[in-house]
């Protein structure tokens, strides 16, 4: 146990005044080591029964069903339209995530410059969707997106002609992003609101118009927020199933969708096991890759 | 930052439309709550309040909310105090394996849903646990101790060790000073887990939508259902009522707290 | 000889008189409709089918059932097969009367769905023909085409025929993808692709569902009568393959839609037991409750579905009586789909149709 302390000398330095005056020497690090595994034990037995486990099972039925091998990989990547569901379920969250990062910049930066009160207010809009019911919000966009729902309404009623929205990747795209949108606000906003404006004006008053200010000084110190929003709101698009099952149609299916199909109404549990393991790996495999650029925002953060 | 003023009203606008896009579309809601016609199909015609009629009248739907609200109680208890006393674990470790375990109970988050859900599907129909109390209580604590874990660690974070420090040097007994001293700062961070816990339970819907029963409904499993099964407005009417309901907690909530910090 | 003819006379003579009065013996025969009152109390049934209006027609025809017997009836669904093989497979069972498509209760007789036992159901009054060993029909009615009136103006589709035709008849078509595959469908589909239903093989199956994949990457196929409801009301497909109780709906609540008669598909859903239910008498003490005269008066007046009551008289508003199937004039026009080549094939099939929708 020691070893691990020894492996992060630089947290524990910086950190002299953690733990109980008791704890003096190395022994009453343990101790204290020790008691720490214990309050963590009973979440860990949780999260093993109801996550770690049936992962695990569906992985091993994604190998053994209906025989052992791969033979269900073999038919995931061998059969074009899963391979087609796979690239489309990449391209629609990346179009959510930046149509994320276009809308939630402005909104968060200017949450920063803002007075108290309209804060607030700024604020509360972007939570108003986490208290309102997920499946209630697709309904919503169910309703707005119809041929007949209120969008197309205003377009008719502007004299302009109707769009197809409903069953699109378009629209797919525009109620999940409406749902994501505050995982991307609140990251960006956390860290717009420690930089410090000064070093935008004296970029100012060093002669660089508003523009190059804006590029050369504050975008690159606000991107770590973009990253960390980017790669939430990225990887929550990825598992998405509710909104595209109710708002999209065959052409908007995403690879969630398929899982629950294969094992629902098929019972094929070993090829919607590898369907899912392929999807865990990917989201995984992208947290993993994007770890370094989430470190990077507490390194520019942190020296704030 | 100086502004030229077009950038200002661009921004402002920018804003507006974003805040719109945020909050209008949950609104929609509300007039096709008063549908005469039992479709859900836009623009609503005539008023009626037969669908409201029918969410308090209906068992299915009176059960259902009843169901929710039970199961979410359950779990924003068992994983308050789940996620609380991981969070002083953690806490205590500062390590490495800190830093892993910390990621391990995070998972939750990320795991995307369908995948967990047929996970967790196959290992209740095994165990005999489809839709059971006692199974989406463990499923729905096991997706809400992360909300509770980043509460809590985020206001022990803040919290000046040194107090602890202070009451023990003046003698406290460890269980004294939790008590008096560390549980008094840390509320505000356990009752946002809490409530973290409760909504996230009482909106879970894929997992819930594979280990339901018809003997155990949620609420968002009913609301499911009835848009794909029945298309009725009562779906409307309950998103009115869900919504007004948490709009007046929240407004409660920003009063109470807006004076508090007034005084 | 003549002794063994005796013999087997006498044992039939045995037999018919065992069989005139065992049922007098062991217990009174199910008379269709009725249930002894208080019967169920305390007990809880779940009553499976599609949603709806359809599901509302069927909880209000058993409502009499509900209030004498005294159980609790909740209602679960949409149908589907798998799901309900999960229970059977698992012992999880919690459905307990199951309504569904055409063909699964023959194709899994015995072993996902009970074989019944008509002494407790009382199946007199069904029109002939219609009774399985593990099922009775639900109602009948028919798969019909609607198609947008605003679309098609002076040119409207007439036969399933145009439905294939995308060149002349342009549109975005949705089709029924609720589960199993529709064989009368499927046997328009080979038609229109230049097959004979005659003389139908098993590599017909290929050619029909090629056919409808050749509709085109843009088809919708609906999961739920609901879906299909609200894709006419809200207008946004061109031509809908509809139950005929969802078209009557969809038109009364004012999608501007048109169904076409000639050889709308006769189709029946039917009533089922799934194996391992907690109380199989009470399910089929449920089914006989069903089958009853004034139930299915209810159902039909709620629903449009032709009643599987032969002396059943319902009611019906006019908005109901247009979509109602058992006129004469409807009964030349409909579709009988070949049920014996479906059911052999099924397994087959499903997986076919099931890899169309899932888009491969």
């Amino acid at each position: 146990m020691s070893g691990s302390d020894a492996s992060t000398p630089a947290r524990s330095d910086a950190n002299p005044d953690r733990g109980s005056p008791r704890s003096g020497g190395s022994a009453g690090r343990a101790a204290l080591f020790r008691e720490g595994w214990l309050l963590v034990l009973p979440a860990l037995v949780v999260l093993c029964a109801v996550m770690a486990y049936p992962l695990a099972s569906i992985a091993v039925r994604s190998i053994s069903q209906p025989e052992w091998g791969l033979q269900n990989y073999a038919w995931f990547f061998g059969t074009p339209v899963n391979l087609t569901v796979l690239q489309r379920t990449f391209t629609i969250s990346a179009w959510v995530t930046v149509v994320c990062v276009l809308c939630a910049y402005p909104y968060a930066y200017v949450m920063t410059v803002v007075g108290p009160t309209l804060r607030v207010v700024l604020i509360l809009c972007v939570m108003v969707p986490f208290w309102v019911s997920g499946v209630v919000r697709t309904l919503s966009w169910v309703l707005l997106l119809q041929d007949s729902g209120a969008i197309n309404s205003a377009l008719r009623g502007l004299g302009l002609p109707p769009v197809r929205l409903i069953r699109t990747q378009t629209g797919v795209v525009i109620g999940m992003a409406q749902v994501l949108l505050p995982f991307m606000i609140l990251p960006m906003y956390s860290v717009m609101k420690g930089i410090d404006l000064r070093l935008v004006q004296a970029a100012r008053s060093l002669g660089a118009r508003p523009s190059r200010a804006f590029f050369s000084v504050y975008l690159p110190l606000s991107l770590p927020g973009v990253y960390a929003g980017a790669i939430i709101v990225f990887i929550l698009a990825l598992g998405f199933y509710i909104t595209p099952a109710l708002l999209g149609g065959p052409r908007s299916t995403m690879l969630s969708t398929l899982v629950q199909t294969q094992v629902l109404s098929l019972l094929q549990w070993g090829r919607g096991g590898a369907m899912g393991v392929v999807l865990l790996v990917a989201t995984l495999v992208l947290l993993a890759l994007a770890a370094p650029l989430m470190r990077q925002r507490h390194k520019k953060t942190g020296a704030r | 930052m100086t502004m030229s003023p077009f950038t200002r009203v661009l921004l402002g606008l920018c804003c507006l439309l974003v805040a719109l896009w945020l909050v209008a579309p949950t609104l929609v809601v509300v007039p096709m709550s008063f549908n005469e016609n039992k479709s859900l199909a836009f623009p609503p015609k005539g008023f009626t309040l037969d669908w409201y009629a029918n969410f308090f009248s209906n068992p299915e739907w009176s059960s259902s909310l009843f169901n929710s609200l039970k199961v979410a109680s359950l779990v924003a208890v068992a994983a308050t105090v789940l996620g609380t006393l991981a969070a002083f674990g953690l806490d205590r470790m500062k390590s490495a394996s800190a830093g892993w375990l910390r990621m391990i109970l995070l998972t939750p988050m990320i795991v995307p849903g369908v995948v967990l859900g047929i996970g967790i599907y196959a290992v209740y129909l095994d165990t005999h646990l489809v839709g059971t109390l006692f199974g989406f209580v463990v499923a729905h604590t096991m997706l809400a101790i992360p909300f509770v874990l980043i509460a809590v660690s985020a206001s022990l974070e803040v919290f000046d060790k040194r107090l602890e420090l202070a009451a023990a040097s003046l003698g406290a007994g460890r269980w004294t000073t939790f008590r008096t001293v560390t549980m008094p700062l840390i509320a505000p961070g356990i009752l946002s887990g809490f409530l973290f816990a409760f909504v996230t339970s009482f909106d879970e819907i894929i997992v819930s939508l594979f280990i339901t029963s018809p003997y155990l409904k949620t609420l968002p499993v009913q609301i499911y259902s009835s848009i794909t099964r029945d298309a009725d407005p009562t779906v409307a009417a309950v998103g009115t009522i869900l919504f007004l309901a948490t709009t007046l907690l929240i407004g409660l909530g920003l009063v109470l707290f807006g004076r508090e910090r007034r005084t | 000889m003549t002794i063994r003819r005796s013999i087997l006379s006498g044992s039939a003579v045995a037999l018919v008189l065992a069989a005139l009065s065992a049922p007098a013996l062991a217990q009174e025969k199910a008379v269709a409709g009725e249930v002894k009152e208080g019967s169920l109390a305390g007990k809880t049934l779940t009553f499976v089918s599609y949603g709806g209006i359809f599901q509302d027609g069927q909880i209000a025809a058993l409502e009499e059932f509900v209030q004498k017997s005294g159980v609790r009836l909740l209602s679960d669904g949409p149908t589907e097969i798998a799901k309900l093989q999960a229970q059977v497979e698992s012992g999880n069972v919690s459905w307990d009367v199951v309504d569904t498509a055409d063909f699964p209760p023959f194709v899994h007789c015995g072993t996902l769905f009970q074989k019944l036992d008509f002494t407790k159901i009382d199946v007199s009054n069904i029109p002939p023909g219609q009774v399985g060993e593990c099922s009775v029909p639900a109602m009948n009615y028919g798969v019909v085409l609607m198609y947008k009136n605003e679309t098609y103006k002076d040119n409207p589709p007439k036969s399933w025929k145009d439905f294939f035709d995308t060149e002349n008849f342009p549109g975005v078509r949705a089709i029924d993808g609720s589960g199993d595959p529709s064989g009368g469908f499927l046997e328009q589909a080979l038609i229109a692709a230049g097959g004979s239903v005659e003389t139908m093989t098993a590599a017909d199956i290929d050619k029909a569902i090629d056919q409808v994949r050749q509709l085109g990457p843009d088809t919708i196929y609906w999961k739920t009568g609901a879906e299909s409801q609200q894709m006419a009301e809200s207008g946004e497909a061109d031509m809908i393959v509809m139950w005929t109780g969802r078209a009557m709906t969809a038109v009364k609540n004012g999608a501007e839609f048109t169904p076409v008669w000639q050889d709308w598909l006769v189709v029946m859903d039917q009533l089922t037991i799934p194996v391992g239910v907690k109380d199989p008498d009470a399910s089929h003490a449920l089914i006989n409750a069903y089958l009853g005269k004034r139930s299915q008066e209810v159902l039909a007046e709620k629903t449009s579905y032709t009643p599987i009551h032969k002396d059943a008289q319902p009611e019906v508003e006019p908005a109901v009586a247009a979509f109602m199937t058992n006129t004469p004039e409807r009964q030349q026009q409909g579709y009988q789909q070949n049920v014996k080549f479906w059911v052999e094939n099924f397994p087959e099939t499903q997986e076919k149709w099931t890899a169309l929708m899932s888009g491969n």
